[in-house]
Formats: C-alpha cells, structure tokens, sequence
C-alpha cells in the first residue's frame, strides 16, 4: 500500500515538471528524486527491493539497425562485444552492400528484413526478437560508428541504478542548434523533456521492449519522440543521462539532413505529438507500473 | 419533353459494369456491397431523373442538380478515408510480417547450424539433388 501513496504523491510532481535545461532533470529524474527522498525515510529497503529487480534484468541484447553500414558495422559489433560482452543482433533494413555479412563475420546475429522498414521498423524487430527470447534489457545504438560502445557500461550502470524504465544517452554538445529549437518546441508541445529526443542511444527494460515490441508501436516511423510518447502513455519513465559521440563516420542525419526534410518532420511529429494528446497515463496504470517495477 | 437518354445510357452501362465485375468476384465482401448499393443508386438517377428534383425540394436545396454531385464527392471523400485506413492497417501486418519473417529465419539458420554440427558441409542445392536421388530411388524401388 506505501508504493501506492508514493506514487500518488509523485503524480501531481510530475503534472508540473522541471523546465530546467539541465542534462537529467528530465522527468524520469523528478521521480527518481521524489523516490530517492522516500528511500531516505525508509532506509535502504526500497532501495534494495529496486536493486534486486534490476539484477533480473541481466540478460542483454545489443540491438544495431543497419542500412549499407557495411565499413563501420564490424568494427562496432566487436567492440560491443568486447565492452559489455553481451549478445549482438544486427538487423539489417534490406542493406545492398554486404552489411549482414560483415556483421555476421564480427560475431553478430543478423536479422535480414525482406522490405526496407527504416530505421525504427528495423529495431523493432529487434525488439520483438528480444521478446520472444526474453532478454530482460535492451540496448540500441546506431551502425555508423557515432555512438561509442565504451559508453555502454556507464549507460547500463544508470539503467541499473535508476528507477527510469528508459535511460537515454545524451550528447549535449553535438546538438545543432535546430535540433535545440525542435526539442524546445516539442517540450512545450508535449511535456516530454527529452534534450535529445532522437538519439538512439538507449536504454530499455523489459515493460519497455513489451511495450515496443506491440502493434501499437508498428506505424512508427522513427525511434524518436513517437516511442517516448507511446513509453509515457504506458506510464513508463525516462532519464537522460550525458554520452559521448562522435560525429558520423559514414553518411549524415537522415533526418536532419535538408530543410525540407526537417520540415516534413517536424510536420510530421507534431501531427503525431497532437495525436497523443490527452493520452497520458491513468493514475491506475501508474500505481500498476510502481508496483511491478518494486 | 426529350427522354433524358444520356443520362440513362451512362447510369445503364456504370451499373452494367459494376454488377458484372461483383458478379465475377472481382470484388469481395462489403466492397461488393458498397459499389452494389452504388450501382443501383446510378442506375436509379439515371432512368428516373425527376428522383433528383423531388429530393432536392425534399431537402430544400434551391439548385438540385447539385445534389447528386455533393453526394458524389462526399462518397468519395468517405470512400478515399475508408481506403486508407485499409492502408495504414495492412501497412503495420506488412511490417510487422516482415518484422516476424527476419526472426524466423534467423532462427531456423542457427537451428540449421546446431544440427549440421559435424556434418560434411553440403550446398542447400546439393542436399536438394540429393533428397530427389534419393526419392527417385526410393520411387523406383517400389
């Protein structure tokens, strides 16, 4: 009964928000804190309780989506492998040049999509494929060598130690400033105070991959502010938390490459975003989802 | 009073064509039923034209030609709604059909490999000619 009254004080909390532009004061952490200071009235058993779900999540599953990433794929393959020794899937979104190959030969299982889903129809593929063989924690992170597979471990380390269902990997300096002027726009639009809300640099826990790996989650088109939509609908939390990148060894942002393209999605996004509104979580669902994650 | 022949010749052979195309199961279930209804509606209005002014002064349209082209275009619209609902919807079985035909494969290649585990290795298209040699063989025995 005490999850339940925790959970009902953190909801008005969480109607307000932080609007700071602070890495971390996202919404996921508003809850983390409130549950922090409920750990220091009650020492150490609330604590322990997360701890020990978190450990059941040990199972892993790296999931990589590529589309003709065939220099960087193997390369990233090993290194994951190496840093978090982990399983890898490569999903490739119907790549011309050799991309499962070369993932195949780093050591990698390889999806083949038959038809080009994009980028997000790919990972959830992944996704679906976690499910069926129930790893308990997901990571995703791109094939063209901009996410470092070192951050891993610190990304999962926060995974682990946080409440959040989905930690996000942040670079905050490598935001253009469009992307900056989107995040803002969306914040105010949705709520959702996510600085990078397109990284694909993440975290997922078990409610989160059911979720993701729903039908509900099948038109998305990008692994981008439509799932963290659809993860808050289901009453789940976010965290972002700083990673390093690098620039693209291959290619450029396949979203933020021409205006035009931005445009349409920015277009795109808030239809969806309007789509959703309204759509938050019943107080219900949230007491549930408390619950199940103790 | 001419006999409103253009319009029943047009009515006559939309009709004509629509009932024949359901008739040969070119269209099934409640598309069927949709261009049957609108099949009879043209073939009505066409040989009966004063249907039109009765149910204009009916709805009290001032002009009631423009009845039958409101109705028209607001099918359409209905009709382009319904279609690309059915887009969107096969569109998810499509990915998700693809989403479930990577997996499969995936597994049934690493099935494959657990159990050609210390087996010569064989091309997929000579185990084929050699399950048909041995059909073959098995077929002219009896």
């Amino acid at each position: 009964m005490l999850f339940v009254h925790s959970s009902l004080i953190t909801e008005p909390d969480e109607e307000t928000g932080h609007v700071g532009d602070r890495i971390g004061r996202s919404r996921g952490l508003a809850i983390d804190g409130l549950s922090a200071s409920f750990d220091n009235a009650r020492p150490s058993k609330w604590r322990r309780l997360v701890q020990r779900s978190k450990l059941s999540h040990l199972p892993i599953l790296a999931i990589i989506p590529a589309r003709n990433e065939r220099a960087t794929v193997g390369d990233i393959v090993g290194d994951v492998k190496s840093c978090v020794g982990c399983c890898v899937l490569v999903v490739d979104d119907a790549s011309t040049d050799g991309t499962p190959e070369a993932a195949q030969a780093a050591g990698a299982r390889v999806l083949r999509l038959t038809n080009r889903l994009g980028a997000w129809g790919a990972t959830q593929a992944g996704m679906r494929y976690a499910q069926r063989h129930g790893y308990r924690t997901v990571v995703t992170l791109d094939a063209d060598g901009q996410h470092h597979p070192l951050e891993l471990p610190q990304l999962l380390a926060v995974h682990r130690d946080s409440s959040a269902n989905v930690v996000i990997g942040t670079c905050s300096e490598r935001l253009s400033n469009a992307k900056r002027l989107a995040a803002g726009y969306f914040r105010l639009i949705t709520g959702i105070d996510v600085q990078d809300f397109t990284s694909g640099l993440r975290v997922y826990d078990w409610r989160a991959i059911r979720t993701l790996a729903s039908r509900e989650a099948s038109l998305l088109d990008y692994q981008d502010l439509g799932v963290l939509m659809l993860l808050r609908k289901k009453g789940l939390t976010l965290k972002e938390t700083p990673a390093r990148m690098s620039p693209r060894r291959t290619g450029g942002s396949r979203v933020f490459s021409s205006w035009l393209m931005v445009a349409r999605y920015m277009m795109h996004t808030t239809v969806l975003c309007f789509a959703q509104v309204g759509a938050r979580p019943r107080i219900g669902q949230r007491v549930r989802g408390v619950r199940s994650s103790s | 009073m001419t006999p409103p022949i253009t319009a029943a010749i047009i009515g006559i052979v939309l009709a004509g064509t629509i009932l024949l195309l359901v008739r040969r199961d070119h269209l099934h279930g409640s598309f069927a039923l949709w261009w049957f209804a609108i099949a009879v509606a043209i073939l009505v209005l066409g040989l009966f034209p004063p249907v039109i002014d009765w149910l204009g002064s009916v709805t009290g349209i001032y002009y009631p030609p423009i009845l039958p082209i409101v109705i028209g275009i607001g099918m359409i619209l209905i009709r382009l709604l319904k279609m690309d609902i059915d887009r969107s919807r096969s569109e998810r079985q499509m990915r998700r059909l693809t989403q479930k035909l990577a997996i499969l494969e995936q597994e049934l290649r690493e099935a494959r490999d657990l159990l050609n585990i210390g087996k010569p290795e064989k091309s997929p298209a000579e185990n084929t000619l050699a399950d048909n040699a041995n059909s073959q063989r098995a077929i002219g025995g009896r």
